[in-house]
């Protein structure tokens, strides 16, 4: 199971046929400039970093409430791809308001759900690249948490 | 200043902006962003896709001379049609499917010098509506030129041993083994670093411009020739990790230097690297 936003999603693309996810992906991809921070927004953790293995720089910002739920904002540069940009969409708005742990849990199975196998192939990997950057940020974030505990 | 050996070859943004609509002339895109195509296009272009197009969707080779018959058939390619390719990451891949298209004796092919990424950046006109062309009955070729332009695990063998031009084209860390995967991308499963015995190191983006043109034929004549000891006339084999980037540097020294007798070894390092009992060098 995934977290409800996310199933939702999921169960979306797993009833489209193939042109359909494609497009739908397009509207996502469309939508990923739009999760950029906000202005006057803040946040407990920016990670802004061009990885070796990454086409181009992307930055997760991660704000945690009190009771643990997180809000994502992601931008990224010009040169990542349009899947890399419709998961984007997807994690932010998939993960919305789901605790630090949920979002350590989600498993990576979806991917291919939304994307399709036929997507999902050589020199398209780094869709999966986003939600590896979300968690690392969780895993920060948590790491710190303890951390501070232990003070 | 000497020109290209074959100019023709390529086109240039201006003159494709003025000719989009020129007769018995398809525009091709092949990117390896899966879904750019469909973010918008050149008007009138059509999508060829390396991997679900060009390739056999079971065995690592290619589409046969039927389905690449059938290919062109539905996108209105005829046997005398002039076919444009441009595309992303500065004509990888639309170099890589020009060579596809040689492999089955299209004659008439040009690239779009500078590619997608010079098109958007002169802010020229682009669009989402996918445009649809009369089948045409492209006639079956009588075969694929494996043997003309292709090299495989046994010709680059062969070159290696006969200390005969391997250029390879991957990044210096790839070629020296520091790193199996290439910058800016996941590993891609290969289990050594190096290279092929006796290759020399020339990375493709050497050919390209900042804006994704091709240096001028003193530079490459500079590069290939002067710097990697190349001459006119040379049995030459190129390789990258799946054929891409090398196929970018055999349109180089094919139409741009006029080379002759260029294959390109599309299995690559992902096949080199991986394979049981195959010689590997490190280092520079």
């Amino acid at each position: 199971m995934y977290p409800p936003k996310l199933q939702q999603i999921v169960d979306l693309f797993e009833a489209l046929p193939d042109l359909e996810k494609r497009e739908t992906l397009i509207t996502y991809a469309d939508q990923a400039k739009s999760q950029g921070p906000r202005e006057g927004e803040t946040f407990d953790l920016e990670d802004v970093r061009k990885d070796e293995e990454c086409t181009d720089t992307v930055g997760v910002f991660l704000k945690v409430n009190p009771d643990r739920t997180t809000h994502y904002r992601v931008t990224l540069g010009p040169q990542v791809q349009t899947l890399t940009k419709a998961m984007t969409s997807i994690l932010c708005k998939g993960l919305e308001g789901r605790t630090i742990e949920e979002v350590l849990e989600v498993p990576a199975d979806f991917v291919p759900k939304i994307v399709g196998a036929d997507l999902v192939r050589q020199r398209s990997q780094t869709v999966y690249y986003i939600l590896t950057r979300m968690k690392s940020a969780a895993t920060v974030w948590r790491n710190r948490d303890r951390a501070a505990a232990l003070e | 200043m000497s020109s290209y050996a074959h100019p023709e070859a390529l086109v240039s943004t201006e003159w494709l902006a003025e000719h989009l609509n020129e007769p018995n002339t398809r525009i091709v895109e092949s990117n390896e962003d899966v879904l750019l195509y469909s973010t918008g296009h050149i008007p009138g272009a059509v999508h060829i896709d390396w991997r679900s197009d060009l390739q056999d969707q079971t065995v690592r080779d290619y589409i046969s001379p039927e389905g690449f018959a059938e290919l062109c058939a539905k996108n209105g390619i005829d046997k005398d049609t002039t076919v444009i390719f441009y595309g992303d990451k500065s004509n990888w891949w639309a170099t890589y499917a020009l060579w596809a298209f040689r492999l089955f004796g299209h004659e008439n092919v040009k690239i779009l010098d500078g590619g997608r990424d010079k098109w958007v950046a002169e802010n020229r006109e682009t669009t989402r509506e996918i445009p649809s062309f009369p089948p045409t009955a492209y006639p079956v070729p009588p075969k694929r030129r494996d043997d003309e332009i292709r090299a495989f695990y046994e010709d680059a063998l062969a070159q290696s041993q006969a200390r005969k031009p391997l250029i390879d084209v991957r990044s210096p860390g790839e070629f020296i083994g520091e790193v199996t995967h290439m910058p800016e991308y996941p590993q891609e499963g290969v289990l050594r670093g190096g290279h092929v015995p006796g290759a020399k190191s020339v990375p493709w983006k050497r050919a390209a411009n900042t804006d994704g043109t091709f240096k001028s034929a003193d530079e490459l004549r500079d590069i290939y020739e002067g710097e990697a000891g190349l001459k006119p006339g040379e049995d030459v084999v190129a390789y990258c990790r799946i054929g891409e980037r090398s196929s970018h540097t055999w349109f180089v020294l094919t139409y741009l230097l006029g080379y002759e007798k260029v294959r390109n070894y599309d299995g690559s390092w992902t096949e080199w690297g991986n394979r049981v009992r195959s010689p590997i060098e490190k280092g520079a």
